[in-house]
């Protein structure tokens, strides 16, 4: 593997992205890109069923067909050892896989369950192959259908409720108002479709070049699932095609590759499609919420009830955090939440963008934008009076926020004086003109990271850690932290990811990436400096007699504190030591101060749009999305993810909806035709602001993380735009024009 | 897909005869839509054969009309003077539909073949009778917001998919095809077929027959809007679409063609309506009038009611936009 | 569970394996013969069944041998290793496998190889004069017209088609005609700057 010439090539300009030639040249490997000798390939056979037995799987014809050379499927599969219950004798914590067992029995327990995959040697050859393949089943009747079943939800152990003070206190306020709000099954749908190609080397080696924003995390995996040794599964993750959040476990396939490479002794890459990718690697789940809320006349927030449910598989429990954002978003006495889940005959969802503010932010945006208006108070004003100063249950101060700033910032920047403060009153170019904004938050921290630093006679820098980047731009972060710690070029400094031959990184999720690996990339810069200062002491005369307390580093360069002449530049250090390099690793560990400080990213995002009077559709004309997301490491990328994130959160409010025929428990929309997610033409100017204040506390690196807030609270902006133009009330998305005609 | 056989044809007249000799052949000229059918399995010719290299590309004005190959790509007749001076409905219609990219690639023949884009008809796992007669369609109790409210059967709800082919039902459009015993002309309204008993047949098109031109009649339309409501502003299919041509003069339609998509199972030309508006003056009432009209005997399943009132609201702006 | 052999897919049954002989013949001479292949001489059926294939692929001129199956999106990518063209969804309804046939943007993913026959085809790796890139993709790094990158080769090739075709005469024109584009990191909005900037550098594209 050639990597080192693929990415992160220099020149870029100052605020390029440093990936950005191999992206735009088509250099960039991605998983299924990787073409190695004797490659040949899996193509799945999916359950047509929700529930049932298979009977009888047919697959003569499909073996018969031209180049296909095995089918792996549960009757001559190869046992994986991690599927065995776990062994607690010696390990009292050990914990069963939870995930769907990839051919593990005849049993279907959702629809588009992989049960069976064709390997031939041309992909043309396989995916015909796997048509061939017939399969007989008992079916029985599959349960898919969230909202006849939505009161039958289960409560979580210790995670389902929540009280502080007085329960449903919302209905003794003077102004109060209850309603529901429902967010639809939402697919990632990345552009690069998950893949995985695995290839052994005899029965103890394995190296999986894998879609995945956690290369440490599926050798982990892997590890346990085939009882290996981690160093002997290496995983490649170089280029991650977007994820949101579908890469942040192992999936089925993973595993099917695996077998499969084994089984034949050969590399195998298993690549899904597009339907697939609706079936098999998560989902945002579909979930329902409650929300009562309840003012004194003046806007000051009583109390809050927020309830939620959501779907999980039938074989997972999958929880996130829907409610938790009304116990601490806003200054309220009263708020009590509950929170279940509910199991259905679809596979497992996942955490994708945001997940649980995500969909929490737009039924509380919601409701407090209903509030409002009935309040007759401006919806920032409301925000405003309701601003927690410190966390409301456990009174902690956050480490930095500056929400208030964020409000300032946008209603500037959109225009909100315009807002007609009556709905449907305001009328431009024959459009009904509509604003609307909502909050959108995130949890902030930083989580423990090892990175190695290589500092080179030629003045370069390579900075080596095991994450991912699935766009958000890590690698660029990382350079530019380098190259401010070290005081060096951009260009001097790579930053090499993807592999888990590299340190130990965390799993890029959550939006803390710049934090972790940032502090440990300076961790890593700060040992540098030391070792540079005790290798001038030890080999340069004019420091000899220094402490390295006494000398300073500037720009490259060692200096004498006590004498500005004695200096020497680190490459010159390196060449005078005799020393090619300079290599050390270091390790940062995670935020600790969590019983001091609260922490999270704020966003506040703000829409303009205009409503066709008679036709119902919505052009948006302009969004602000303003966030206060701590120090900007590299702005031109931070920005990107931004409008990604509102781009996301306009899918999510008006395009995006998984459709489920209840009747088959199957999908009928697993395509681009038909799921749609925003196209150019939906997108209007995004501008964004950034407060860009450093929260230290956090990290030393100063930031907080964009990735989520980027997209939470989108949603309600542009439903709470919608009913500023219309009076029409959007409690379940997405919006679409057969909602607002006439 | 399976690996079928791939033969190319020099002459309209020997495609025709290789069609009819292998009932399992089919004819490919863009491919978008026969190829995602292929890949998706809805269908699996044995032989596919390319009739690209025949001479049916040209774009020709004469007086009695427009003449457009069967050949020429949708982005090339959408970006052609003639076309956007004389035709703006056609051009407008053509570029609503599918991509730009998808436009280079698919032809005004290849268009007119295109088949629906029903969620059922394109799962081979679920009950179709247009894929599989007799196995029911599962769209009538099914989830049918994109399907038909006028002209469908209880074997077939599915709609049409084409936008230009609205425009061109407007058009009083001519379909030349050319079969092993001669050509022959259809008028664009005999063109395609509701579903009846047959949904599995979208057109009259026989065996081995191929179109080789769409033939536009002259006309004095001054006016003409194509508007297409969809759940997203671009690279969508309609939820409903109106194509509007009127001759308009000091506020007076003197004549008008006016046809609806996404509403049926072929193109939906509204005569009554077109009638209706013809000597009027111009006004809103008359628009929501004629609206109401329209949507006369319309027929909902459960998830797409909302056709009768986008529909009117759809016909309402399309007629005021055309007539501003 | 029982494992017989089971003919149940008689389009199989039905097709012919002596293909070769008409394979890139004017049908008049189309062999009649239609000789019944059984299932299980598919593996010697599909020796035959590849066709011969010239094309110009970034100025070089390929002799291929294919099936008449391959899109030129995976001839691409998994016979000739030009993996810059992507693919994201293998239907024509994303735009990730946008090359240039002839100067033109199509989907590769729907358009079989066999009928490119004789065609220029352009691809992301083309673009570039040597170290010189284009126009567009210098505009799409200095706007930052992607994330991931996945769609990126998709968007610019697209993008260069979106200019000659006349179609990028203002953000809303190029909203418009780049909607066959998806991206779902949502980079539209500094992708239609890169756009901006290079149909108002003028430069040939």
């Amino acid at each position: 593997m050639d990597k080192n010439n693929l990415y992160n090539i220099p020149p870029f300009a100052d605020d390029d992205r440093v990936d950005g030639l191999a992206k735009v040249t088509g250099k960039a490997k991605f998983t299924a890109e990787h073409q190695l000798p004797g490659l040949v390939y899996g193509v799945f056979v999916c359950s047509t069923i929700a529930k049932g037995v298979i009977k009888n799987m047919y697959l003569a014809a499909a073996k018969n067909a031209a180049g296909v050379i095995d089918i792996i499927y549960y009757l001559n599969c190869p046992a994986v050892p991690g599927y065995k219950p776990a062994d607690r004798t010696k390990n009292p914590n050990a914990r069963d896989y939870t995930g769907h067992k990839v051919f593990f029995n005849n049993l279907v327990l959702s629809n588009g369950q992989p049960i069976a995959l064709v390997v031939a040697d041309t992909f043309e050859r396989a995916v015909h192959a796997a048509s061939l393949v017939r399969v007989e089943y008992d079916k029985e009747v599959p349960e898919t259908d969230f909202e006849k079943n939505k009161f039958n939800g289960k409560l979580l152990k210790n995670r389902g409720e929540f009280l502080r003070n007085e329960k449903d206190a919302w209905k003794n306020a003077a102004v109060k108002l209850e309603q529901e709000y429902t967010i639809p099954i939402e697919t990632h749908n990345p552009m690069e479709m998950h893949a995985t190609t695995a290839v052994w080397e005899g029965d103890n080696k394995l190296t999986v070049y894998d879609k995945s924003q956690g290369p440490k995390g599926v050798q982990g995996e892997l590890a346990r699932m085939f009882e290996l040794e981690e160093k002997n599964v290496k995983v490649i993750t170089e280029f991650v095609g977007g994820a949101f959040g579908s890469g942040l476990r192992s999936w089925p396939h993973v595993h099917a590759a695996v077998i499969a490479a084994r089984k034949l002794k050969r590399p195998v890459k298993l690549t899904l499609n597009r339907e697939q990718m609706f079936t098999m690697v998560g989902y945002r789940p579909y979930s329902w919420q409650k929300i009562g809320i309840g003012a004194s006349k003046e806007g000051k927030l009583y109390g809050i009830t927020h309830q939620a449910v959501s779907n999980t598989s039938v074989y997972e429990d999958f929880a996130e955090g829907i409610v938790n954002v009304s116990q601490f978003l806003y200054d309220c006495p009263n708020v009590n939440t509950d929170y279940k889940i509910l199991p259905l005959h679809i596979n497992t969802p996942t955490w994708m963008r945001g997940p649980g503010p995500a969909s929490g932010c737009f039924g509380l945006e919601s409701a407090l934008d209903e509030l409002s208006y009935q309040l007759n108070i401006d919806p920032i004003e409301l925000r405003i009076i309701n601003n927690a100063e410190v966390h409301p249950q456990s009174k902690l101060p956050w480490t930095t926020k500056y929400l208030k700033e964020c409000y300032a910032l946008g209603r500037e920047k959109i225009g909100w004086s315009n807002r007609p403060s009556v709905p449907g009153s305001l009328k431009e170019d024959g459009m009904l003109v509509g604003y609307g904004m909502a909050v959108g938050v995130f949890g902030a921290g930083r989580g423990g990271a090892t990175a190695k630093g290589i500092l080179k006679q030629d003045g370069s820098l390579l900075l080596q850690s095991a994450v991912s980047d699935m766009g958000p731009g890590t690698s660029t972060a990382m350079v530019k932290i380098g190259s401010e710690q070290m005081g060096l070029d951009d260009n001097k400094v790579r930053f090499e990811l993807g592999d888990t031959d590299f340190p130990s990184g965390p799993t890029q999720g959550g939006s803390g990436s710049a934090t972790t690996v940032g502090t440990a990339v300076m961790a890593v810069c700060d040992a540098l400096k030391q070792s540079l200062k005790e290798m001038a002491i030890e080999n340069i005369a004019a420091f000899k007699n220094l402490k390295p307390e006494d000398i300073s580093y500037e720009n490259g360069k060692l200096v004498a504190a006590t004498d500005a002449s004695a200096a020497i530049h680190f490459t010159d250090l390196l060449k005078q030591s005799s020393k090619p390099e300079l290599q050390v690793s270091k390790t940062s560990t995670g935020f600790a101060q969590r019983d001091k400080y609260v922490a999270n990213s704020f966003s506040v995002h703000f829409v303009k749009l205009h409503v066709h009077p008679v036709t119902g559709v919505i052009k948006l004309k302009h969004i602000v999305s303003v966030a206060d997301a701590g120090k900007i490491i590299s702005e031109k990328t931070a920005r990107s993810q931004m409008v990604g994130g509102a781009v996301g959160g306009i899918g999510m409010a008006m395009t995006e909806e998984t459709l489920m025929d209840h009747r088959y428990g199957r999908y009928i929309n697993s395509n681009f035709v038909d799921y749609h997610v925003p196209v150019h033409a939906d997108v209007p100017p995004v501008d964004v602001l950034f407060v860009n204040k450093p929260d230290n506390i956090i990290s030393p690196t100063g930031a907080k993380g964009i990735g989520e807030i980027a997209l939470v609270g989108v949603a309600p902006a542009i439903t709470n735009a919608v009913y500023n133009a219309t009076g029409k009330r959007i409690r379940q998305l997405p919006v679409t024009p057969d909602q607002l005609i006439g | 897909m399976i690996n079928f056989e791939y033969v190319k044809a020099n002459s309209a007249q020997s495609a025709s005869e290789a069609r009819i000799k292998n009932g399992a052949s089919q004819f490919i000229a863009g491919g978008t839509n026969l190829v995602d059918l292929m890949k998706k399995g809805i269908t699996a010719p044995e032989r596919l054969i390319d009739i690209n290299a025949l001479p049916l590309k040209e774009i020709s004005l004469t007086p009695k009309g427009l003449s457009i190959g069967a050949l020429v790509p949708n982005s090339v007749a959408a970006d052609h003077e003639t076309v956007k001076t004389k035709y703006p409905l056609l051009a407008m219609a053509l570029n609503a539909g599918a991509s730009a990219q998808l436009r280079n690639m698919a032809t005004v023949g290849g268009n007119i073949m295109q088949r629906t884009r029903c969620s059922y008809f394109y799962d081979t796992t679920m009950p179709c009778n247009k894929r599989n007669p007799g196995t029911g369609c599962s769209a009538v109790e099914g989830y049918n917001r994109m399907h038909a409210i006028f002209g469908a059967s209880e074997q077939c709800i599915a709609v049409h998919p084409s936008d230009m082919c609205v425009a061109l039902a407007a058009l009083n459009a001519t379909v030349q095809v050319s079969g092993t015993k001669g050509t022959r002309k259809i008028p664009f309204a005999d063109f395609h077929r509701l579903p009846a008993d047959t949904p599995q047949l979208d057109t009259n098109l026989q065996v081995g027959e191929l179109i080789t031109a769409v033939s536009i009649p002259a006309h004095s339309f001054n006016k003409a809007y194509y508007l297409k409501v969809r759940d997203r502003l671009s690279y969508a299919f309609a939820l409903v679409s109106v194509a509007v041509a009127l001759d308009v003069k000091d506020g007076m339609i003197r004549s008008a063609a006016i046809a609806m998509g996404g509403v049926a199972h072929k193109p939906w030309r509204l005569y009554e309506v077109e009638e209706f508006v013809t000597g009027k003056p111009i006004s809103k009432e008359l628009f929501t009038e004629a609206a109401s009209i329209a949507m006369t005997g319309a027929k909902t399943y459960t998830h797409n009611q909302y056709k009768i009132k986008l529909g009117k609201a759809a016909i309402i702006e399309a007629l005021t936009k055309a007539s501003s | 569970m029982h494992m017989e052999e089971q003919h149940h897919c008689p389009r199989e049954s039905r097709r012919s394996f002596l293909k070769q002989s008409t394979a890139l013949a004017a049908l008049a001479t189309a062999s009649p013969l239609l000789v019944k292949a059984a299932e299980n001489e598919e593996k010697i059926n599909a020796y035959f069944e590849k066709v011969p294939l010239q094309l110009e692929i970034n100025g070089q001129l390929q002799n291929l041998s294919v099936e008449p199956r391959v899109t030129l999106l995976d001839l691409l990518r998994e016979q000739l290793g030009l993996t810059g063209t992507k693919k994201g969804c293998d239907h024509g309804q994303c735009g990730c496998c946008t090359v240039h046939v002839d100067g033109k943007r199509i989907n590769s993913c729907l358009s079989l190889a066999v009928m490119n026959q004789g065609k220029k085809i352009t691809t992301i790796e083309g673009l570039a004069n040597g170290e010189q890139l284009h126009p567009m993709q210098e505009a799409f790094m200095k706007h930052d017209g992607f994330q991931c990158g996945y769609c990126t080769p998709g968007q610019i090739m697209s993008a260069i088609g979106c200019i000659r075709e006349g179609h990028a005469n203002s953000a809303e024109d190029i909203r418009e005609y780049m909607s066959g584009n998806i991206c779902r990191c949502g980079a539209y909005p500094n992708i239609v700057d890169a756009i901006m900037e290079v149909k108002q550098g003028g430069q040939k594209v």
